[in-house]
């Protein structure tokens, strides 16, 4: 138990001390989750919509495809990313392995279900009498659109904040797109691991609160949006 | 002069008719009461002269024109009270002047606290608060406000007393006389309450079954 401690007590120096390559690690996470819950959100929350206001044929089939993907591991989806943005595959020409633009495009994979399933709900189950209150106050359809996105805001951060646990907290990604490169893709999940597996536990200790940090400011968040969404 | 013409209505939902009316035909300029019992088919006649659905066979025509349920401009001059109104989640003020926003109209401050006072709520009070701030029948009363503030040609009520207590009810009937005599607002009614509709309306219409049974003038 005493090197656990030890761990902690060393942590928390590394943390208020300014050590270079913790700090590097928060930041570059920081930046690659910002990076792709803008994307995820951008392109899921559209996406959501469609797929919780429209009728059309095939809509439950996208449905339960979406829910099937809300499990996919991380792993799989940094080996399908891994075989897109590697040399030989089509994004190849891009130089997009071992960059934060490649960790973000798997990202973005692993939150876009979340977003998607999560919007096409809300506006699924948004009270059936919302639409008809729209229209008859005399809007057209597009600010019918506009008012039931803005209606069902709080269940859209909700889910950009669930988007963002997965993501921040994700390893798999991050570790086979990235390449866990120091000072460049170097996340601190990946972090951890190597830190970890090197017996370096103060350092793996020190990040793991910051991603806790992290972790808690996201639920905090999700706590304030549900009780908003339920009013 | 006639307001809404009705010919061969049929409605059906999942194959089971619900509405069916040869002709019915309601004039402009009055209130109009409609009362028949549960399931009797009041409120998809409601849903159909605010425009929302449009009827599986038949014709509606609207100050003398055939109707499409496709045409917004139709619903800026008919509105729709329902029975249990939904409230957008914004501030009362937002949720009066949400209206005059979709029609491009600028709103004034006076436009939304007049509305409030009009169904005997307190600007001063009421309109910087927030939706889930009010009550069941203070929801009832500004929804009502913000239909009042378009000014429409056409004010469609459906059960607007059913969850008021007496005083709400008498403000309700005093707002339709309001609407009716002061801003030339043609009213439909519907309602359980016999007695409150034919206190407030010029005519009456029973619905049963999905059959008109009877017009009453007076």
């Amino acid at each position: 138990m005493g090197f656990i401690y030890e761990g902690l007590l060393k942590a928390f120096e590394l943390l208020f001390n300014g050590n270079p390559e913790t700090w590097s690690a928060v930041y570059i996470t920081l930046c690659v989750s910002s990076l792709s819950i803008f994307f995820t959100i951008l392109l899921g929350a559209p996406l959501g919509f469609v797929l919780g206001y429209c009728r059309f044929k095939g809509r439950e089939t996208l449905r339960m495809i979406t829910d099937t993907l809300l499990s996919f591991p991380t792993v799989v989806i940094g080996l399908l990313v891994y075989s897109l943005v590697s040399r030989q595959g089509p994004l190849g020409d891009y130089g997009l392995l071992f960059t934060l633009p490649g960790i973000a495009i798997g990202q973005v994979m692993l939150g876009m279900p979340i977003v998607v399933a999560m919007v096409a709900n809300a506006v699924e189950n948004s009270d059936s009498g919302m639409k008809d209150t729209l229209l008859t106050l005399g809007a057209d359809n597009i600010q019918v659109l506009k008012a039931t996105l803005w209606e069902t805001r709080y269940h859209l951060m909700l889910a950009g904040v669930a988007a963002y646990g997965r993501i921040v907290s994700e390893i798999g990604i991050s570790m086979m797109v990235g390449g866990n490169i120091k000072w460049h893709t170097r996340t601190i999940t990946t972090a951890i691991a190597l830190e970890t597996g090197k017996g370096e536990f103060a350092m793996g200790i020190a990040l793991g609160v910051v991603l806790l940090i992290i972790a808690f400011g996201v639920n905090f968040s999700v706590a304030k949006l549900k009780r908003r969404a339920g009013q | 002069m006639s307001l809404y013409q009705l010919s061969n209505i049929v409605q059906t939902y999942g194959g089971r008719p619900v509405l069916t009316i040869d002709s019915l035909e309601l004039t402009a300029g009055s209130i109009t009461g409609i009362f028949g019992p549960n399931g009797s088919g009041k409120s998809t006649l409601m849903r159909m002269l605010a425009f929302l659905e449009a009827p599986q066979q038949g014709t509606i025509h609207f100050n003398g024109n055939a109707t499409s349920i496709t045409e917004t401009s139709l619903r800026r001059e008919v509105t729709l009270l329902t029975q249990q109104p939904y409230l957008l989640k914004r501030s009362v003020k937002e949720n009066i002047e949400y209206g005059l926003h979709v029609r491009g109209l600028k709103s004034t401050s006076g436009i939304a606290a007049d509305a409030l006072e009009e169904v005997g709520l307190s600007a001063e009070k009421f309109l910087s608060r927030q939706w889930f701030e009010l009550s069941g029948g203070e929801a009832q009363r500004v929804a009502l406000a913000a239909r009042l503030a378009v000014n429409p040609s056409v004010l469609l009520m459906d059960e607007p007393t059913s969850s008021l207590d007496e005083e709400s009810t008498e403000r309700i009937r005093n707002a339709a006389l309001r609407a009716k005599n002061e801003r030339r607002t043609s009213l439909i009614i519907v309602s359980h309450d016999r007695e409150w509709l034919t206190s407030v309306s010029d005519s009456t219409v029973l619905i049963r079954n999905g059959k008109i049974e009877s017009t009453q003038c007076g």
